[in-house]
């Protein structure tokens, strides 16, 4: 019996390698693939150049497009934590009807088709003459962020805030900001922070809506790239790509703090 | 007062009022003028039936893989010891906080005639020229499929640790072989997790917009891309509007066969 457990487990381990191969690859080969002294991206790569790097810093619109990402993305993280936060303090520890319909409203953004919000975003904008700005794409992009600080200071209050602990606050004599500030501001934190750094890579890394509300001025990266693909694999686009794997992990790794904090708190 | 007042939801409730409900209001409008016009317009277009067709197939074939793939590596972190489940959901996680123009830029490179992929299989011997990889439909789910494992990961696994390791053991004790336990007692308890990963992936497959523009062929367009085509080609925004009250129709529709997927299995809660 305990043969065909370890066999079992051996086979099962086995066939998940080449899964995690399959996983892992493509992030794997980003900064390998930009390090080329070519002009193209190829295999095997000639080793080893940094040109990609500074051609890629070294082209203003690049450059541009680099800085108006951070811009838009600070903005949409602004708001989601604004949104998402205060949404998920308000219905914690409530039972209402109709809470799994408000919870599913806020978590809409994510199984909603971009491109539907694109094209009303960009029907809504064209009216305001908000097309061709970066506040049009930052404010879409804030929607966008709310579910992910939403869920994630769901999960911190539920770890960290026992309702009655508001309550004894209350009757303690502390007013309705004294709460917020000292008792819900807490055990809220650590969502919000995780929650806030996932959404900057949601809008740092989103294509469809800024391809929508994109101006001449108004190119973030990602919309640079996405052309920028579809017409040549050049290593400049590696490198830029390897700043977002650099985000990536940084998100990874801010999740993981996250969690960690949450467990000793 | 026990609970933190409603008006916190004010926020949430602009923005989504102003960016999705506004939106979806105009788009209504457009979509629906002439009674109904452009909803026809749309309707008889060959495009929508080869879009349609092309999201439908290529979303299934997504879905299937993925929830395979998923499910072991869902079994796979269940059974892992403390570290080396954490070095799993490591590797799981970090595609998944990967943008997806990343991993299609990766992927693209990867499959490309002179890319990784190709390379290896010349190694091989597997064949003696390099093959046509990128754009195809092939390279669209390879990308989509990677892109969609986490989704189908999550909901595996949090059906198969709701499992009560003493259920194995009784059946164990009874004298079922582990064939026998995985066949007649996990799967069953693990069925609702199943579908809803299959829903999920199946959801999030069909709003692909990016990867079938990037690893894809121009015949393998999405409906997404249609939206795209018509804004951008024959700007024609009542047709964009009609087609997009399609697709939320469909997801829609979707989303409530996911509520109505037990969320019990025939033999307990997952």
């Amino acid at each position: 019996m305990a043969r065909r457990d370890a066999t079992g487990r051996f086979m099962l381990y086995g066939a998940c390698v080449p899964v995690l191969v399959f996983l892992l690859l493509p992030s794997l080969v980003i900064v390998p693939m930009a390090l080329t002294k070519g002009q193209m991206i190829q295999f095997p790569p000639i080793w080893i150049s940094v040109h990609s790097f500074t051609d890629y810093l070294d082209d203003p619109q690049w450059f541009d497009s680099t800085v108006l990402s951070f811009q838009v993305a600070a903005l949409a993280v602004a708001i989601g934590c604004v949104t998402g936060g205060a949404a998920a303090v308000a219905l914690h520890g409530r039972r209402f009807p109709g809470k799994g319909l408000v919870t599913g409203a806020i978590m809409a953004p994510i199984v909603v088709p971009l491109v539907v919000f694109a094209l009303g975003g960009y029907l809504v904008f064209a009216r305001l003459h908000m097309v061709g700005g970066w506040v049009a794409i930052g404010l879409l992009h804030g929607m966008l962020v709310t579910p992910y600080v939403f869920i994630s200071v769901q999960t911190s209050l539920l770890a960290a805030l026992n309702p009655l602990l508001v309550r004894s606050a209350r009757s303690l004599g502390a007013g309705r900001w004294s709460v917020l500030r000292h008792v819900v501001w807490p055990a809220i934190r650590p969502g919000v922070l995780a929650g806030g750094v996932l959404g900057f890579a949601v809008s740092f890394d989103e294509v469809v809506v800024a391809l929508f509300l994109q101006g001449p001025q108004t190119v973030t990266l990602p919309v640079r790239m996405f052309t920028a693909i579809q017409f040549e694999l050049t290593p400049k686009v590696a490198a830029s790509a390897s700043l977002f794997l650099a985000l990536s992990v940084l998100v990874l790794l801010a999740q993981s703090v996250a969690t960690r904090r949450r467990g000793t708190a | 007062m026990l609970r933190s007042p409603f008006w916190l939801l004010l926020p949430v409730g602009l923005l989504y009022g102003a960016l999705a409900l506004l939106p979806i209001g105009v788009i209504l409008r457009l979509g629906l003028t002439d009674g109904g016009a452009p909803l026809r317009t749309v309707l008889h277009s060959p495009l929508l039936l080869r879009a349609t067709e092309n999201t439908v197939v290529i979303s299934l074939l997504t879905t299937i893989v993925a929830v395979v793939l998923g499910a072991l590596l869902a079994v796979a972190v269940w059974r892992a010891s403390p570290t080396l489940r954490s070095l799993l959901w490591a590797c799981i996680l970090l595609p998944f906080w990967t943008g997806v123009l990343i991993k299609n830029f990766a992927w693209a490179s990867l499959l490309q005639d002179n890319g990784v992929v190709n390379a290896l299989l010349l190694a091989l011997g597997v064949t003696d020229h390099p093959l046509t990889l990128l754009h195809t439909r092939f390279a669209v789910i390879v990308g989509m499929v990677h892109y969609v494992l986490p989704y189908a990961v999550f909901p595996i696994f949090t059906a198969l640790s709701a499992i009560d390791p003493l259920l194995e053991r009784a059946a164990r004790s009874l004298g079922a072989v582990p064939r026998r336990v995985v066949w007649w007692v996990i799967l069953p308890l693990i069925v609702p997790g199943l579908s809803n990963a299959a829903l999920l992936v199946f959801i999030v497959s069909c709003g692909f917009f990016i990867t079938p523009v990037i690893l894809g062929a121009p015949s393998d367009m999405m409906i997404a891309n249609l939206i795209d085509y018509y804004v951008h080609d024959l700007v024609d925004f009542n047709a964009a509007a009609a087609l997009s009250l399609l697709i939320l129709a469909a997801i829609v529709g979707l989303i409530v066969a996911q509520q109505m997927v037990p969320k019990e299995g025939q033999h307990g809660a997952a």
